[in-house]
């Protein structure tokens, strides 16, 4: 099995150390980086990926997988950069503020790093203007709000208004999600988006970004 | 009163757990996944340090309590439900600050798989500590009331079934449930997370009955009152 296979296959499986060694052999054998990424990382993620829409796994398989990626990705990133490749994109994420819940942000956050975007995780009980700013400050594609509560929700309506205010609706995406948000949500407060689960959001924020999909 | 729950009492059903998360009877494991789920099991096991506070109240004095910050739905089906009740005591339960912690921690530490799960196994947990405390008052009852020991006791909470999620504030001021260590923050959101609250309401299964098509039916994810008629049949 080729370097890249034996990326690919052990990611597929969660072996996330042996996925990190084979990356730094990959590496060190002057593989570019970028293909390291594109036929051995995210060919197994989108492995993973149809597996899990298939229902042959489930999602706790996924992350496993994902946090391999990540690993890898601590290889690799750096040389991505130094080589001036383009990340896929950047998002910032958060659970909004008053909202301590943050298991769904995390697994969408994971989800997107394993799908080889930039995720810049501002945690939870995130103010709005903290979105915004960040949002700015990292020139990001897209932000991303999650909310588990009804009364929190509202935080998400202020985080898009600020967006238009300040000028940046249209030019940064917003997608948001939780148990109690909908589709109907985020057209009242003009979100771009709504996602309602984690592989949802991962297909939304690809969605924005057609030309370097994998 | 306050109640001591061991980790073992709660039932931790398999099944349930992984249809919690999307997951079919019928399907097949990997490796990785039982070893996540075993190890998930094990931690709950270890770190679980269940609680309850149940308070009894009479129907003139939750209508108060329910009524909260007056932003119930106008309909809803607790209101014609408690108004029928033989008994109402309100009442949280929780698990506790540690686990939540380790859930946390495992995430982390970059452990998102064993994350996800004793978070949901933590989620199931909650559900069934919460029956607990109904089977306690209903045998409680029991003792005092022989009918009631063919009573249902079902439990109905802040933030479902059109009770307003501000309803948890009037219902922390007559409960204290930081007797048992749990607080509520500025949204509402109790902590530990993995707790619940509510009233637990007792009488002729029949009084728990409702057609589901309240305006906010549609936007239930957890569609549970449709399980919990069932069972009362």
């Amino acid at each position: 099995m080729e370097l890249l296979d034996q990326i690919s296959f052990n990611l597929q499986n969660g072996f996330d150390k042996i996925v990190a060694s084979l990356t730094k052999d990959a590496v060190e054998k002057q593989i570019p980086p970028k293909e390291i990424l594109s036929n051995g990382l995210i060919a197994g993620m989108n492995i993973v990926g149809e597996k899990f829409k298939n229902h042959d796994i489930f999602l706790p398989d996924v992350l496993l997988a994902a946090r391999a990626m990540n690993g890898a990705m601590e290889v690799l990133k750096p040389l991505l950069i130094k080589e001036g490749i383009p990340i896929r994109g950047k998002v910032v994420i958060g659970s909004v503020k008053d909202d301590l819940h943050d298991i769904g942000k995390n697994l969408v956050a994971i989800l997107l790093k394993g799908a080889g975007f930039e995720v810049i995780d501002l945690g939870n009980d995130v103010p709005a203007e903290k979105f915004i700013s960040v949002a700015r400050e990292e020139n990001a594609h897209v932000i991303g709000m999650s909310a588990l509560l009804t009364t929190t929700m509202p935080v998400m309506k202020k985080v898009v208004d600020l967006a238009k205010d300040e000028g940046l609706f249209g030019k940064i995406r917003i997608v948001i999600g939780g148990a109690p948000v909908s589709k109907e949500y985020a057209l009242e407060i003009g979100a771009d988006a709504y996602s309602y689960d984690g592989a949802n959001a991962v297909e939304t924020v690809e969605s924005f970004f057609p030309a370097n999909s994998q | 009163m306050i109640v001591d729950f061991a980790p073992e009492d709660v039932d931790l059903d398999r099944a349930a757990i992984l249809r919690s998360q999307g997951i079919p009877e019928e399907a097949e494991f990997t490796e990785n996944f039982e070893l996540i789920y075993e190890g998930a099991i094990e931690l709950f096991q270890k770190l679980a340090e269940p609680a309850g506070i149940i308070v009894g109240i009479t129907i003139s004095e939750f209508k108060e309590v329910f009524r909260g910050e007056g932003l119930n739905e106008p309909e809803n089906p607790v209101e014609d439900i408690y108004r029928k009740s033989s008994y109402l005591a309100l009442f949280a339960v929780t698990l506790g600050p540690v686990l939540s912690s380790k859930v946390t921690g495992l995430f982390d530490n970059g452990d998102y798989a064993s994350g996800y799960m004793l978070d949901s196994v933590s989620s199931y947990a909650a559900d069934k500590l919460t029956d607990l405390a109904a089977q306690h008052l209903q045998s409680e009852l029991a003792v005092k009331e022989p009918a009631a020991s063919s009573w249902r006791v079902l439990s109905y909470s802040p933030g479902y079934c059109g009770w307003n999620i501000s309803g948890q504030k009037k219902l922390f001021e007559v409960l204290h449930p930081e007797e048992i260590g749990i607080t509520l923050n500025e949204s509402c959101l109790m902590i530990p997370v993995k707790s619940l609250s509510g009233v637990l309401i007792a009488g002729a299964g029949e009084i728990h009955e409702f057609v589901n098509s309240y305006p906010f039916c549609d936007t239930c994810r957890t569609k549970s009152c449709i399980e919990r008629m069932r069972d009362l049949k």
